[in-house]
């Protein structure tokens, strides 16, 4: 066998140059503009799911670890799993119709007060379209755009940048307000879908690190949230 | 079945030091097999669970039966076709694989999947080992070598709480139980790597009934799924119960039809038309399902409302322990003495039934008062009895099965009987499990846990609150204590009216 190369391998391999040159050709948007058409289109679905994990050093007031839901802004329903001295427990939540519902470890679902919710965590502005996550991703300073990424099977483009505390502290009050913090957004390369987001920084304590990851999945899928049975 | 070899090169080798190390293996893979019920809580938590969600602890335990069960039947066969050390080697191998597994676990699906593979290697670890002792011991010796190697594995699995609550409550931790079987399987595989690459054992083509295993495994399969309550609040059994139990049924009714057709069956399903046969088989069961649930409920009782740590915990439940092997020896000499398996079967659950029920009137004050001025407390004693009932009944019915298949199928009928404890045990457990947590979601579901902060009365009404949570703990306790009482007095009825009297002896 001769080492040349033949006529139809030769055009083949053109075709695929021509091909991936072309693909090339249109080079991704920058950080800002990726992080902006991804807020819009987060804020735009009819609804997602969530996974929010807490790692680091949480201090004695931040009682959740992780939490699940789905959620449609501002509505949300999620299990969330809070430490409670050594141990772990599992309580869920619905916002709704502007109030909020706790099932805890026994029991069914008990309304709670604004003032009540304040005391432990208050997750409603987590997703506010004005000072949540998805309005904090606008107002994301430094971005800059990394390599693509695969999550969950998705290739999405990384983008680091930073967030206030100020503005980190909006989002969940019992984040620190001082300093500015890391932040990451993993953003789909076609369709600007967000699946991860990660906070990090003395979020809970002046010296200590925290994260806070987000993974989004069943961007559109329709969630309604509605008050459940009392009692 | 297990017929041995008569191999020349493994007798010239020194079968004790062959024995002692297979049976190291199997002992280690025995402890293993109950070590996590001490352990639950904590290997919860680090998987991020709940303790409020405890129904998802079940598959920590029914996935090591499982993995168990799947490869009890072909073990034997596929100790025939590969030889017996290369078998066990095989299965220490995947038992230590599961244990790294379980050991590493960041996730309650990992956790699970190594339970199952520890189960598959430890389970097939058994009819090798009993084999192997079957080969290098001739006719005559192997009774008392058999039953060293069978005393090994039951000792090991009385040990194994006690073993997994004492790593649990140190400062090591419970990942611990699983990391020492990684360098302890180790040290067995290099001290039988010479004797494995000599390759000098016999093997021969083994008839497996593949098809028969395969049906038998998924027909216990879909029903722990169809029984496994993963939301408990809402139903006892599984959500997909409805397609998943009739399909189990199909699975168990195509095993049947199968094992009547294939010229090699794992069971010689025909042997069911003889009731002492099915009574011992049926009894045997019902005994698993009464010790899981002591094993499973008796260290969360004293984890959940005595506030025992793991350690204490597996000591209270050691005492039940302890009362097994001193009925399992009685149970087989007085049945020889009266001659009579029906009687002491039946006393044995009976007593286990009796047991049972005094643990079901316990409450927050159970553990202190002492039997008659004696150091043993009440508690102790019920215990002790609980597990005396339970160990008594293990011989007569045992013997009562072996009797029923006759000399030729002895091997098949020992595995048949493991086999049906395991079932019992994974059964019953699934049952109780689903049920407990639905009847305490059921009592509690009105009971509002009082919120800190703005409520003056915060520190009384929680402590009111958790006198109540204490309450309905203690009540699906009762009920589930109640319920296997109740059950296990079925099986005293089923051992009288089913089991044969003892055969005479012959001299042969």
């Amino acid at each position: 066998m001769h080492a040349g190369v033949s006529p139809p391998r030769g055009l083949a391999a053109g075709v695929a140059i021509v091909i991936s040159l072309s693909a090339c050709g249109t080079p991704p948007p920058d950080a800002a503009t990726l992080l902006k058409q991804s807020s819009q289109r987060m804020l735009g679905l009819t609804g997602f799911h969530f996974q929010m994990q807490i790692s680091g050093f949480t201090g004695p007031d931040e009682p959740v670890q992780s939490a699940q839901g789905d959620a449609h802004p501002p509505g949300l329903q999620a299990r969330v799993n809070l430490k409670e001295g050594g141990i772990l427990l599992e309580v869920e939540v619905i916002f709704a119709a502007g109030n909020i519902y706790l099932k805890s470890f026994t029991g069914g679902w008990q309304q709670l007060t604004p003032d009540e919710v304040a005391q432990f965590f208050d997750a409603r502005s987590l997703f506010d379209p004005d000072v949540g996550l998805f309005a904090a991703m606008r107002e994301t300073t430094a971005a800059a755009r990394g390599n693509t990424e695969k999550v969950n099977g998705h290739d999405t483009y990384a983008i680091a940048g930073h967030v206030s505390g100020a503005r980190m502290h909006q989002l969940l009050t019992l984040i620190r307000d001082q300093g500015s913090y890391q932040a990451t957004y993993w953003i789909e390369t076609q369709g600007s879908d967000l699946w991860r987001a990660r906070l990090t920084g003395n979020l809970f304590d002046a010296v200590k690190p925290a994260t806070i990851t987000f993974d989004f999945s069943n961007h559109d899928h329709p969630v309604s949230v509605t008050p459940p049975p009392l009692g | 079945m297990i017929t041995p070899f008569r191999s020349h090169r493994l007798r010239s080798v020194n079968r004790t030091v062959l024995l002692g190390l297979t049976g190291a293996g199997l002992f280690l893979a025995s402890l293993d097999a109950y070590v996590v019920v001490t352990a639950l809580l904590p290997m919860l938590k680090s998987v991020n669970i709940a303790v409020n969600r405890p129904e998802q602890a079940t598959p920590i335990i029914t996935g090591f039966l499982l993995g168990y069960l799947a490869v009890m039947p072909v073990a034997g066969g596929l100790s025939d076709r590969f030889g017996r050390l290369r078998l066990f080697a095989a299965c220490l191998v995947l038992f230590a694989f599961g244990s790294f597994l379980t050991a590493t676990a960041p996730s309650l699906a990992q956790l699970v999947t190594g339970r199952v593979l520890q189960g598959a290697g430890g389970g097939a670890l058994v009819p090798a080992v009993l084999a192997l002792a079957a080969d290098l011991y001739p006719a005559g010796d192997r009774s008392p070598v058999l039953g060293a190697v069978s005393a090994l594995q039951e000792i090991g699995s009385v040990l194994g709480p006690l073993w997994g609550g004492l790593i649990t409550a140190s400062s090591f931790g419970w990942t611990w139980i699983f990391w020492i079987n990684i360098p302890a399987a180790a040290l067995l595989f290099w001290a039988l790597w010479p004797e494995i690459r000599a390759g000098g054992e016999e093997r021969r083509p083994a008839n497996l009934d593949w098809l028969g295993a395969l049906l038998a495994t998924a027909g216990l399969a879909l029903l722990t799924l169809a029984l496994y309550a993963a939301t408990p609040e809402q139903s006892p059994v599984g959500e997909g119960v409805i397609w998943q139990l009739p399909l189990a049924a199909l699975c168990f009714v195509l095993f049947v039809w199968h094992e009547r057709r294939t010229p090699h069956p794992l069971i010689n399903v025909r042997r069911f038309r003889d009731s002492s046969f099915t009574g011992s088989a049926l009894t045997n069961a019902i005994a698993g399902a009464g010790l899981m649930v002591a094993l499973v409920y008796i260290p969360v009782l004293a984890n959940a409302v005595f506030s025992m740590n793991a350690s204490s915990a597996a000591l209270l439940l050691f005492r039940l322990m302890l009362g097994i092997p001193v009925g399992a020896l009685l149970g087989g000499f007085a049945a020889q003495r009266l001659r009579s398996y029906r009687l002491v079967a039946a006393l044995g659950l009976v007593l286990a039934a009796i047991g049972f029920l005094m643990l079901s009137g316990w409450n927050e004050g159970s553990l202190t008062p002492h039997l008659l001025g004696s150091p043993l407390t009440v508690a102790d004693a019920e215990l002790l009895l609980t597990g005396f009932g339970l160990g008594l009944e293990i011989a007569p019915v045992s013997a009562a099965l072996l009797d029923a298949v006759g000399e030729a199928e002895r091997g098949a009928g020992a595995s048949f009987l493991i086999v049906m404890r395991l079932v019992g045990m994974l059964v019953g457990f699934s049952l109780v499990a689903g049920f407990g947590l639905w009847e305490f979601h059921r009592a509690t579901a009105h009971l509002i846990p009082p919120l800190p902060g703005l409520n003056p009365n915060f520190a009384t009404q929680y402590a009111i609150y958790v006198l109540k949570v204490k309450q309905a703990i203690f009540d699906e306790y009762h009920l589930i204590f109640r319920a296997t009482a109740i059950a296990l007095f079925i099986g005293a009825l089923l051992a009288a009216l089913t089991l044969r009297p003892l055969p005479r002896p012959r001299w042969r």
